[in-house]
Protein backbone atom coordinates (compact mmCIF):
# COMPACT_ATOMS: atom_id res chain seq x y z
CA UNK A 1 0.00 0.00 0.00
CA UNK A 2 1.42 3.33 -0.90
CA UNK A 3 0.33 6.81 0.00
CA UNK A 4 1.88 9.93 -1.36
CA UNK A 5 1.32 13.46 -0.30
CA UNK A 6 2.83 16.08 -2.53
CA UNK A 7 2.60 19.83 -2.38
CA UNK A 8 3.70 22.52 -4.74
CA UNK A 9 7.43 22.62 -4.17
CA UNK A 10 8.47 24.33 -1.00
CA UNK A 11 12.04 25.08 -1.86
CA UNK A 12 14.75 24.97 0.75
CA UNK A 13 18.33 26.08 0.64
CA UNK A 14 19.93 28.86 -1.31
CA UNK A 15 19.12 27.59 -4.77
CA UNK A 16 22.36 25.70 -5.22
CA UNK A 17 21.84 22.22 -6.66
CA UNK A 18 22.96 19.41 -4.38
CA UNK A 19 25.55 18.17 -6.80
CA UNK A 20 28.01 15.55 -5.79
CA UNK A 21 27.11 14.70 -2.21
CA UNK A 22 27.87 11.13 -1.27
CA UNK A 23 24.71 9.14 -0.51
CA UNK A 24 24.17 8.07 3.07
CA UNK A 25 23.05 4.57 3.94
CA UNK A 26 23.07 4.03 7.67
CA UNK A 27 21.49 1.53 10.02
CA UNK A 28 20.10 2.85 13.29
CA UNK A 29 18.56 1.84 16.56
CA UNK A 30 17.71 3.68 19.78
CA UNK A 31 21.34 3.96 20.78
CA UNK A 32 22.55 5.41 17.50
CA UNK A 33 19.99 8.13 16.77
CA UNK A 34 22.45 10.80 17.80
CA UNK A 35 25.04 9.52 15.32
CA UNK A 36 22.32 9.31 12.68
CA UNK A 37 21.34 12.96 13.24
CA UNK A 38 24.96 14.02 12.98
CA UNK A 39 25.42 12.15 9.71
CA UNK A 40 22.20 13.56 8.21
CA UNK A 41 23.09 17.11 9.27
CA UNK A 42 26.53 16.81 7.69
CA UNK A 43 25.05 15.58 4.38
CA UNK A 44 22.34 18.26 4.35
CA UNK A 45 24.92 20.99 4.96
CA UNK A 46 27.12 19.58 2.21
CA UNK A 47 24.10 19.62 -0.11
CA UNK A 48 23.85 23.37 0.27
CA UNK A 49 21.05 23.78 2.78
CA UNK A 50 21.12 26.74 5.14
CA UNK A 51 21.33 26.36 8.90
CA UNK A 52 17.60 26.31 9.54
CA UNK A 53 16.96 23.89 6.70
CA UNK A 54 19.73 21.58 7.89
CA UNK A 55 17.95 21.52 11.23
CA UNK A 56 14.62 20.72 9.57
CA UNK A 57 16.05 17.91 7.47
CA UNK A 58 17.72 16.49 10.57
CA UNK A 59 14.56 16.82 12.65
CA UNK A 60 12.42 15.03 10.07
CA UNK A 61 14.99 12.25 9.64
CA UNK A 62 15.08 11.82 13.42
CA UNK A 63 11.30 11.67 13.74
CA UNK A 64 10.97 9.04 11.04
CA UNK A 65 13.79 6.97 12.54
CA UNK A 66 12.38 7.37 16.06
CA UNK A 67 9.00 6.14 14.81
CA UNK A 68 10.69 3.01 13.51
CA UNK A 69 12.51 2.51 16.81
CA UNK A 70 9.54 3.15 19.08
CA UNK A 71 6.67 1.70 17.08
CA UNK A 72 8.29 -0.46 14.44
CA UNK A 73 11.05 -3.03 14.51
CA UNK A 74 13.16 -1.12 17.02
CA UNK A 75 15.77 -0.52 14.37
CA UNK A 76 15.90 0.45 10.75
CA UNK A 77 17.87 1.95 7.92
CA UNK A 78 18.06 5.49 6.62
CA UNK A 79 19.11 6.39 3.13
CA UNK A 80 19.79 9.94 2.01
CA UNK A 81 20.54 10.92 -1.55
CA UNK A 82 20.47 13.96 -3.78
CA UNK A 83 18.91 13.65 -7.19
CA UNK A 84 17.76 16.13 -9.80
CA UNK A 85 17.49 19.12 -7.47
CA UNK A 86 15.98 17.21 -4.56
CA UNK A 87 17.25 15.64 -1.40
CA UNK A 88 15.51 12.35 -0.63
CA UNK A 89 15.41 10.78 2.79
CA UNK A 90 14.11 7.23 3.05
CA UNK A 91 13.56 5.47 6.35
CA UNK A 92 12.63 1.81 6.41
CA UNK A 93 12.10 -0.85 9.01
CA UNK A 94 10.82 -4.40 8.91
CA UNK A 95 8.42 -4.04 11.82
CA UNK A 96 4.67 -4.34 11.73
CA UNK A 97 2.35 -1.45 12.40
CA UNK A 98 0.18 -1.99 15.47
CA UNK A 99 -3.55 -2.29 14.98
CA UNK A 100 -4.25 0.54 17.40
CA UNK A 101 -2.73 3.97 17.60
CA UNK A 102 -2.06 4.07 13.88
CA UNK A 103 -2.10 7.47 12.29
CA UNK A 104 -2.90 8.26 8.72
CA UNK A 105 -0.26 10.47 7.19
CA UNK A 106 -2.36 12.62 4.95
CA UNK A 107 -4.98 11.01 2.78
CA UNK A 108 -5.68 8.23 5.24
CA UNK A 109 -4.74 5.34 3.00
CA UNK A 110 -1.66 4.15 4.87
CA UNK A 111 -1.40 3.76 8.60
CA UNK A 112 1.80 4.69 10.35
CA UNK A 113 2.35 3.89 13.98
CA UNK A 114 3.11 7.26 15.44
CA UNK A 115 2.10 8.44 18.87
CA UNK A 116 0.28 11.77 18.55
CA UNK A 117 1.38 11.74 14.91
CA UNK A 118 3.48 14.79 15.65
CA UNK A 119 6.61 13.50 13.97
CA UNK A 120 4.74 12.91 10.75
CA UNK A 121 2.93 16.20 11.14
CA UNK A 122 6.31 17.89 11.30
CA UNK A 123 7.46 15.99 8.23
CA UNK A 124 4.36 17.15 6.40
CA UNK A 125 5.06 20.73 7.42
CA UNK A 126 8.63 21.06 6.27
CA UNK A 127 9.08 18.61 3.40
CA UNK A 128 8.26 19.00 -0.23
CA UNK A 129 6.74 15.54 -0.53
CA UNK A 130 5.97 12.66 1.80
CA UNK A 131 5.22 9.09 0.80
CA UNK A 132 4.64 5.98 2.86
CA UNK A 133 4.64 2.40 1.71
CA UNK A 134 3.48 -0.20 4.14
CA UNK A 135 3.33 -3.91 3.67
CA UNK A 136 4.19 -7.30 5.09
CA UNK A 137 7.89 -6.54 4.75
CA UNK A 138 7.65 -3.46 6.89
CA UNK A 139 7.26 0.27 6.43
CA UNK A 140 9.20 2.70 4.28
CA UNK A 141 8.73 6.44 4.49
CA UNK A 142 10.30 8.71 1.91
CA UNK A 143 10.39 12.47 2.19
CA UNK A 144 11.70 14.92 -0.36
CA UNK A 145 13.23 18.32 0.17
CA UNK A 146 13.53 20.68 -2.77
CA UNK A 147 16.72 22.60 -3.26
CA UNK A 148 15.72 24.52 -6.34
CA UNK A 149 15.47 28.29 -6.21
CA UNK A 150 12.74 29.78 -4.09
CA UNK B 1 34.18 21.16 59.27
CA UNK B 2 33.01 18.70 56.65
CA UNK B 3 31.05 19.61 53.57
CA UNK B 4 27.51 18.32 53.81
CA UNK B 5 25.44 17.00 50.99
CA UNK B 6 24.75 19.54 48.29
CA UNK B 7 22.50 22.46 49.11
CA UNK B 8 20.82 24.93 46.83
CA UNK B 9 22.77 28.14 46.32
CA UNK B 10 19.65 30.03 47.37
CA UNK B 11 19.84 28.42 50.81
CA UNK B 12 23.26 29.83 51.73
CA UNK B 13 23.47 32.18 54.69
CA UNK B 14 25.77 33.68 57.32
CA UNK B 15 28.88 31.69 58.26
CA UNK B 16 28.51 29.44 55.24
CA UNK B 17 31.76 28.57 53.56
CA UNK B 18 30.52 27.00 50.38
CA UNK B 19 32.38 25.07 47.72
CA UNK B 20 30.82 25.51 44.31
CA UNK B 21 32.01 22.96 41.79
CA UNK B 22 30.92 23.70 38.26
CA UNK B 23 31.37 22.04 34.91
CA UNK B 24 30.74 24.92 32.52
CA UNK B 25 30.70 28.70 32.62
CA UNK B 26 26.89 28.86 32.26
CA UNK B 27 26.56 26.92 35.49
CA UNK B 28 29.22 29.04 37.21
CA UNK B 29 27.62 32.36 36.32
CA UNK B 30 24.10 31.12 36.99
CA UNK B 31 24.91 30.03 40.54
CA UNK B 32 27.15 33.04 41.18
CA UNK B 33 24.45 35.40 39.96
CA UNK B 34 21.93 33.84 42.34
CA UNK B 35 24.38 34.11 45.25
CA UNK B 36 25.08 37.77 44.48
CA UNK B 37 21.46 38.64 43.65
CA UNK B 38 20.25 37.31 47.00
CA UNK B 39 23.09 39.10 48.82
CA UNK B 40 22.31 42.44 47.23
CA UNK B 41 18.59 41.97 47.86
CA UNK B 42 19.35 41.38 51.57
CA UNK B 43 21.37 44.61 51.71
CA UNK B 44 24.69 42.83 52.18
CA UNK B 45 28.05 43.97 50.87
CA UNK B 46 29.11 41.81 47.93
CA UNK B 47 32.65 41.19 46.71
CA UNK B 48 33.21 39.28 43.51
CA UNK B 49 36.76 38.23 42.68
CA UNK B 50 37.23 36.85 39.20
CA UNK B 51 39.91 36.35 36.62
CA UNK B 52 37.48 37.18 33.83
CA UNK B 53 37.76 40.95 34.37
CA UNK B 54 35.10 43.34 35.71
CA UNK B 55 33.51 44.05 32.32
CA UNK B 56 32.74 40.48 31.27
CA UNK B 57 31.69 39.55 34.82
CA UNK B 58 29.29 42.49 34.99
CA UNK B 59 27.96 41.48 31.57
CA UNK B 60 27.36 37.86 32.58
CA UNK B 61 25.72 38.82 35.86
CA UNK B 62 23.68 41.58 34.23
CA UNK B 63 22.35 39.12 31.65
CA UNK B 64 21.01 37.13 34.59
CA UNK B 65 19.20 40.03 36.17
CA UNK B 66 21.83 41.33 38.61
CA UNK B 67 22.12 45.12 38.61
CA UNK B 68 25.91 45.21 38.90
CA UNK B 69 26.62 48.80 37.90
CA UNK B 70 24.03 50.38 40.23
CA UNK B 71 25.32 48.21 43.09
CA UNK B 72 28.90 49.29 42.40
CA UNK B 73 27.80 52.92 42.13
CA UNK B 74 26.16 52.86 45.56
CA UNK B 75 29.20 51.15 47.11
CA UNK B 76 27.43 47.87 47.81
CA UNK B 77 29.45 45.76 45.41
CA UNK B 78 33.04 45.31 44.31
CA UNK B 79 34.11 43.37 41.23
CA UNK B 80 37.86 42.89 41.11
CA UNK B 81 40.74 40.63 40.12
CA UNK B 82 42.90 38.50 42.41
CA UNK B 83 46.01 40.69 42.54
CA UNK B 84 46.37 42.53 45.85
CA UNK B 85 43.66 40.36 47.37
CA UNK B 86 44.32 36.65 47.00
CA UNK B 87 47.61 37.08 45.15
CA UNK B 88 50.55 39.39 45.60
CA UNK B 89 52.93 39.69 42.67
CA UNK B 90 51.50 36.45 41.25
CA UNK B 91 52.49 34.65 44.46
CA UNK B 92 50.09 33.17 46.99
CA UNK B 93 50.35 33.20 50.74
CA UNK B 94 47.46 31.76 52.71
CA UNK B 95 47.79 34.13 55.69
CA UNK B 96 47.89 37.21 53.42
CA UNK B 97 44.80 36.08 51.52
CA UNK B 98 42.90 35.30 54.74
CA UNK B 99 43.90 38.72 56.08
CA UNK B 100 42.39 40.31 53.00
CA UNK B 101 39.06 38.65 53.78
CA UNK B 102 39.26 39.68 57.43
CA UNK B 103 39.84 43.28 56.34
CA UNK B 104 36.87 43.09 54.00
CA UNK B 105 34.72 41.88 56.89
CA UNK B 106 35.89 44.73 59.05
CA UNK B 107 35.41 47.30 56.31
CA UNK B 108 31.93 45.99 55.61
CA UNK B 109 30.96 46.40 59.27
CA UNK B 110 32.36 49.95 59.33
CA UNK B 111 30.34 50.83 56.27
CA UNK B 112 27.23 49.71 58.08
CA UNK B 113 26.39 46.67 56.03
CA UNK B 114 24.71 43.86 57.96
CA UNK B 115 26.91 41.25 56.35
CA UNK B 116 29.20 40.26 53.50
CA UNK B 117 29.03 37.86 50.59
CA UNK B 118 32.21 37.03 48.71
CA UNK B 119 32.40 34.92 45.58
CA UNK B 120 35.92 33.74 44.85
CA UNK B 121 36.88 32.43 41.44
CA UNK B 122 39.62 29.95 42.35
CA UNK B 123 40.91 29.34 38.84
CA UNK B 124 44.09 31.27 39.71
CA UNK B 125 45.13 28.09 41.54
CA UNK B 126 45.35 26.31 38.18
CA UNK B 127 48.23 28.59 37.22
CA UNK B 128 51.86 28.02 38.18
CA UNK B 129 51.56 30.27 41.23
CA UNK B 130 54.21 30.20 43.95
CA UNK B 131 52.75 29.08 47.27
CA UNK B 132 49.92 27.05 45.78
CA UNK B 133 50.63 24.30 48.31
CA UNK B 134 49.10 26.62 50.93
CA UNK B 135 45.65 26.35 49.33
CA UNK B 136 44.24 23.99 52.00
CA UNK B 137 45.54 26.37 54.71
CA UNK B 138 43.75 29.23 52.98
CA UNK B 139 40.46 27.34 52.95
CA UNK B 140 40.96 26.40 56.60
CA UNK B 141 41.67 30.06 57.43
CA UNK B 142 38.53 31.20 55.61
CA UNK B 143 36.47 28.74 57.62
CA UNK B 144 37.94 30.13 60.86
CA UNK B 145 37.38 33.74 59.80
CA UNK B 146 33.73 33.05 59.03
CA UNK B 147 32.95 31.45 62.38
CA UNK B 148 30.56 33.72 64.26
CA UNK B 149 30.49 36.25 61.41
CA UNK B 150 27.67 37.51 59.24
CA UNK B 151 29.55 36.64 56.08
CA UNK B 152 29.31 33.88 53.49
CA UNK B 153 31.99 32.86 51.01
CA UNK B 154 31.45 30.96 47.79
CA UNK B 155 34.66 29.35 46.51
CA UNK B 156 34.36 28.37 42.87
CA UNK B 157 36.21 25.33 41.53
CA UNK B 158 36.04 24.04 37.98
CA UNK B 159 35.54 20.31 38.48
CA UNK B 160 36.77 19.57 34.95
CA UNK B 161 40.08 21.37 35.44
CA UNK B 162 40.98 20.85 39.09
CA UNK B 163 42.40 17.44 39.82
CA UNK B 164 40.43 15.26 42.23
CA UNK B 165 43.24 15.30 44.80
CA UNK B 166 43.20 19.10 45.05
CA UNK B 167 39.39 19.17 45.21
CA UNK B 168 39.42 16.55 47.95
CA UNK B 169 42.10 18.43 49.91
CA UNK B 170 40.00 21.61 50.08
CA UNK B 171 36.51 20.10 50.24
CA UNK B 172 36.74 19.25 53.93
CA UNK B 173 37.22 22.90 54.92
CA UNK B 174 33.92 23.95 53.39
CA UNK B 175 30.72 23.77 55.36
CA UNK B 176 28.54 23.55 52.28
CA UNK B 177 28.78 21.98 48.88
CA UNK B 178 26.91 23.72 46.09
CA UNK B 179 26.14 22.58 42.56
CA UNK B 180 23.20 23.07 40.26
CA UNK B 181 20.40 20.59 40.96
CA UNK B 182 20.78 18.21 38.04
CA UNK B 183 18.00 16.07 36.62
CA UNK B 184 20.09 14.46 33.92
CA UNK B 185 23.67 14.67 32.74
CA UNK B 186 25.48 12.58 30.19
CA UNK B 187 27.65 13.22 27.16
CA UNK B 188 24.62 14.20 25.09
CA UNK B 189 22.30 16.11 27.37
CA UNK B 190 22.27 18.09 30.58
CA UNK B 191 19.04 19.11 32.31
CA UNK B 192 19.45 21.18 35.47
CA UNK B 193 17.88 23.89 37.59
CA UNK B 194 18.62 27.48 36.69
CA UNK B 195 18.75 29.97 39.54
CA UNK B 196 19.15 33.36 37.90
CA UNK B 197 16.65 33.85 36.41
CA UNK B 198 14.75 30.96 38.01
CA UNK B 199 13.82 28.06 35.80
CA UNK B 200 15.56 25.14 34.14
CA UNK B 201 18.37 24.80 31.64
CA UNK B 202 18.48 22.18 28.91
CA UNK B 203 21.74 21.85 26.99
CA UNK B 204 22.93 19.42 24.35
CA UNK B 205 20.46 17.30 22.39
CA UNK B 206 17.08 16.19 23.74
CA UNK B 207 15.07 13.38 22.23
CA UNK B 208 12.33 11.07 23.51
CA UNK B 209 14.88 9.07 25.50
CA UNK B 210 15.19 12.09 27.84
CA UNK B 211 11.45 12.21 28.48
CA UNK B 212 11.65 11.23 32.14
CA UNK B 213 14.22 13.75 33.44
CA UNK B 214 12.70 16.46 31.28
CA UNK B 215 9.25 15.79 32.74
CA UNK B 216 10.70 16.00 36.24
CA UNK B 217 12.50 19.27 35.52
CA UNK B 218 9.42 20.83 33.92
CA UNK B 219 7.23 19.70 36.81
CA UNK B 220 9.59 21.44 39.22
CA UNK B 221 9.61 24.57 37.09
CA UNK B 222 5.81 24.58 37.33
CA UNK B 223 6.10 24.52 41.11
CA UNK B 224 8.49 27.50 41.27
CA UNK B 225 7.01 30.84 42.22
CA UNK B 226 6.79 33.67 39.75
CA UNK B 227 8.05 33.94 36.22
CA UNK B 228 10.41 31.30 34.91
CA UNK B 229 12.85 30.77 32.09
CA UNK B 230 13.46 27.58 30.16
CA UNK B 231 16.98 28.23 28.98
CA UNK B 232 17.66 26.19 25.86
CA UNK B 233 20.31 28.51 24.44
CA UNK B 234 22.80 25.63 24.36
CA UNK B 235 20.28 23.07 23.11
CA UNK B 236 21.30 22.05 19.60
CA UNK B 237 18.39 19.68 18.99
CA UNK B 238 15.01 18.89 20.47
CA UNK B 239 12.67 16.31 19.01
CA UNK B 240 8.92 16.45 18.60
CA UNK B 241 8.06 14.67 21.83
CA UNK B 242 10.27 16.86 24.01
CA UNK B 243 9.11 19.97 22.15
CA UNK B 244 5.52 19.08 22.99
CA UNK B 245 6.44 18.55 26.63
CA UNK B 246 8.07 21.99 26.83
CA UNK B 247 5.14 23.54 24.97
CA UNK B 248 2.58 21.93 27.30
CA UNK B 249 4.50 23.13 30.37
CA UNK B 250 4.81 26.64 28.94
CA UNK B 251 1.08 26.78 28.26
CA UNK B 252 0.32 25.53 31.77
CA UNK B 253 2.56 28.19 33.36
CA UNK B 254 1.16 30.94 31.15
CA UNK B 255 -2.37 29.88 32.12
CA UNK B 256 -1.44 30.69 35.74
CA UNK B 257 -0.79 34.31 34.71
CA UNK B 258 2.95 33.77 35.00
CA UNK B 259 5.43 34.74 32.32
CA UNK B 260 7.50 31.96 30.84
CA UNK B 261 10.50 32.73 28.67
CA UNK B 262 11.72 30.11 26.22
CA UNK B 263 15.26 31.06 25.28
CA UNK B 264 16.60 29.08 22.36
CA UNK B 265 18.49 29.03 19.08
CA UNK B 266 16.61 30.40 16.05
CA UNK B 267 16.02 26.99 14.45
CA UNK B 268 14.66 25.59 17.72
CA UNK B 269 12.51 28.69 18.17
CA UNK B 270 11.07 28.10 14.69
CA UNK B 271 9.82 24.72 15.89
CA UNK B 272 8.08 26.26 18.90
CA UNK B 273 6.60 28.96 16.68
CA UNK B 274 5.26 26.20 14.46
CA UNK B 275 3.44 24.88 17.52
CA UNK B 276 1.88 28.31 17.99
CA UNK B 277 3.80 29.33 21.10
CA UNK B 278 4.77 32.69 19.63
CA UNK B 279 1.13 33.77 19.73
CA UNK B 280 0.28 32.91 23.33
CA UNK B 281 0.04 35.64 25.95
CA UNK B 282 2.44 34.94 28.76
CA UNK B 283 4.94 33.03 26.63
CA UNK B 284 8.05 34.83 25.40
CA UNK B 285 9.99 33.11 22.67
CA UNK B 286 13.49 34.60 22.70
CA UNK B 287 16.17 33.57 20.26
CA UNK B 288 19.68 33.83 21.50
CA UNK B 289 23.23 33.02 20.69
CA UNK B 290 24.68 31.53 17.60
CA UNK B 291 26.21 28.12 17.81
Amino acid sequence: MTAEEGRPGRALGDGTAPAGIAPLDQAFDAGSLYALRAAVAARAAAAGFGRREVYEVTAVAHELAANAVIHGAGHGRLRLRADDGFLYCEVSDDGQAPADGAVAPGNGTAPWPAEHGHGLWLAGQVTDQLSISHGPGGTTVTVRFALRSR
Amino acid sequence: MVADAGVQVTELGAEDHACLTFGESEELFDLTAAFIRDGLAAGLKVVCLSGAGPGPVAGELGRRGVGVQPAIARGQMTVAGWEGRLLSGQAFRADTAVSWLAEELQSCRKQGFPGLRASLDMSWALRPVAGIEELPQFEEGIAAALAGSTAAVLCQYDRERFDPVTLASVAGFHSRSVAAATYHADALLRVCRQYAPPGIRIAGEADYQAEEPLALALAEALRLDGDIEVNMSALAFIDARCSLMVADAARAIASLSRLVTLRCLPEVAAGFARLGLDAITGIRLVTSGDR
